[in-house]
């Protein structure tokens, strides 16, 4: 590395470089397409960072060697969630337009903003959109297309992605337009807690139905209670409360992913098998 | 199966993977739900393909994949699970016996896919090092799209075509005995492992109440999952109008 590169600043220019709206829209779209077409284990979503960033990149620096270095700081680790997330790309994209013309801007500052928001962003994001968001317009879909009603699947396959892409894009645009500084005080904001504490008692009453509606358990043993026949679901689990079964499986389910002791995979093997033997004995 | 069936199912699921529906395959095109209705259309029968579809989601209900992990391939279940279905001309329920064993072998594909793609990562550095912009941004998908539409094509292509015979008599084998009962129940159970994923995310000790209100809404009063969600949203908005901020400091900044 030679001396320069210490400050690692790019000479001011004498016109003001300025991005416009359609550079800003064009990396947002080629985040959007392809943020998860090279995704693998090294990297995660760092050359989709990359190619994002490029245009943006090529417009604001002149010299190859500043474009150089610029390609190489974004090919690095990323990954985030791809729609909420996308607030540290504006972000990102405001900086690089700032050191463009000769702010005083470090490669570790820029770095700093991506690995300090890309893991605040995941949770956020996987909260709202796989947590919240999807399931509740996929159970929406499965309710209607399980009847026949191919309206069902047409929700999830329209009106899923555009819903996911308002998301997305209006994130990106805000990212770029409040930046970082915005962007991590809105974070640690109580608004932001405000609203994904709403979020979540969105998506848990709707979970709530969800185990009524679509968890199945019940059982088929019954005794002989002297000249009568008692039956375990009907006379005592149903008398109780109506889907108590499905709800104890589901809260047993939850306590043990909860706990951390044994992945998806082994409990999913593990309902399989017990369910299908269970099955085959006649006592579910 | 006819060929051509096989090998527009295959190319369904190489694309639902795809970055080219505005990349978004995995949170909608892998949706069994989705693939259900696409998967009818190939086989001529939309309609039972999306209740197909629709019931193969149910197990993924909730499904999460959070920082690259991927607990079940739905995708594979999905396209070839509704596949196989419509080709054998079984219960809905049979679906299921299909659905898991494909999910749980799709991992693999997962798995593999992003261990190989890592390589193309150091084909980006290199074009990044010559300062070309467009190598740069190729690398971040041609390479391995390439790789994966070939693997995929092959692989489902082969599944689909050559063994649709097998599996039909598999699953007509099966018709009437308790095992389909059987299957029944492990289809009833699994929603739970997707809820309860989900769960894992969004649950806390103060949104409890609201899950036993969604349950017991549904549990009593048996009201669609429309309705859930409006009660949900009222929720919502009830929890934002009483809960004030201390202070508005941090929300002008601009």
């Amino acid at each position: 590395m030679s001396s320069e590169v210490v400050l690692n600043v790019a000479a001011a220019p004498e016109t003001e470089l300025k991005l416009t709206k359609k550079d800003v829209r064009r990396s947002y779209w080629l985040w959007q397409f392809f943020s998860h077409a090279n995704y693998n284990y090294e990297r995660m979503q760092g050359t989709s960072f990359a190619m994002a960033m490029a245009p943006i990149l090529e417009k604001l620096y002149k010299s190859k060697d500043d474009l150089i270095k610029g390609l190489q700081r974004h090919l690095v680790f990323f990954n985030t969630n791809p729609n909420v997330g996308t607030l540290i790309h504006g972000a990102v994209i405001a900086m690089e337009e700032k050191r463009a013309n000769g702010a005083e801007i470090t490669d570790e500052s820029i770095n700093a903003v991506k690995t300090g928001l890309m893991g605040p962003l995941a949770g956020i994001g996987d909260t709202i959109d796989q947590g919240i968001l999807i399931p509740l317009i996929v159970a929406l879909g499965i309710s209607l297309a399980k009847d026949g009603n191919i309206l069902g699947s047409l929700i999830v396959l329209i009106g899923l992605p555009i819903v996911l892409m308002l998301i997305s894009y209006n994130c990106w645009m805000a990212g770029y337009r409040l930046g970082t500084d915005a962007v991590t005080t809105l974070l640690s904001g109580g608004r932001m807690k405000r609203l994904i504490g709403a979020a979540s008692i969105l998506g848990c009453t709707v979970m709530g139905g969800l185990i009524s509606a679509y968890v199945t358990c019940t059982t088929k043993v019954a005794f002989a209670v002297g000249q009568s026949q008692f039956d375990l679901q009907t006379q005592l689990f149903d008398a109780i409360l109506p889907n108590l079964l499905p709800l104890a499986v589901t809260l047993g389910v939850y306590a043990v992913l909860k706990n951390g002791k044994y992945n998806s995979l082994v409990v999913m093997l593990v309902i399989t098998v017990a369910g299908f033997v269970l099955g085959l004995l006649n006592i579910l | 199966m006819e060929w051509w069936q096989a090998l527009l199912v295959a190319f369904l699921y190489y694309f639902s993977d795809a970055p080219f529906f505005f990349g978004e395959g995995y949170y909608v095109l892998q949706r069994p739900v989705v693939a259900g209705l696409l998967v009818g259309l190939v086989m001529g029968n939309p309609v039972q393909g999306a209740i197909i579809g629709a019931t193969i989601n149910l197990i993924y209900l909730g499904h999460l994949n959070v920082g690259g992990s991927m607990p079940s391939d739905m995708a594979l279940a999905g396209y070839l699970g509704t596949a196989f279905a419509l080709s054998a001309n079984v219960p809905v329920e049979a679906a299921l016996a299909l659905a898991v064993p494909l999910g749980i072998l799709g991992t693999v594909v997962w798995f593999g896919r992003m261990s190989l793609c890592s390589f193309f990562a150091h084909w980006a550095d290199s074009f990044a090092a010559k300062g070309n912009v467009k190598g740069v941004m190729l690398m971040n998908w041609l390479p391995a799209q390439v790789m994966l539409f070939v693997f995929k094509m092959a692989l489902v292509f082969t599944a689909g075509y050559f063994g649709s015979t097998l599996v039909s008599s598999f699953l007509n084998s099966i018709q009437g005995s308790g095992v389909l009962h059987g299957l029944e129940v492990v289809g009833g159970l699994l929603p739970a492992l997707g809820i309860g994923l989900n769960l894992r995310a969004i649950l806390k000790k103060e949104t409890m109440p609201f899950l036993l209100v969604g349950f017991l809404l549904v549990a009593y009063f048996k009201i669609s999952i429309i309705g859930v969600s409006l009660f949900g949203l009222v929720f919502a908005l009830i929890y934002l109008y009483y809960t004030k901020e201390e202070k508005e400091e941090s929300l002008d900044v601009e």
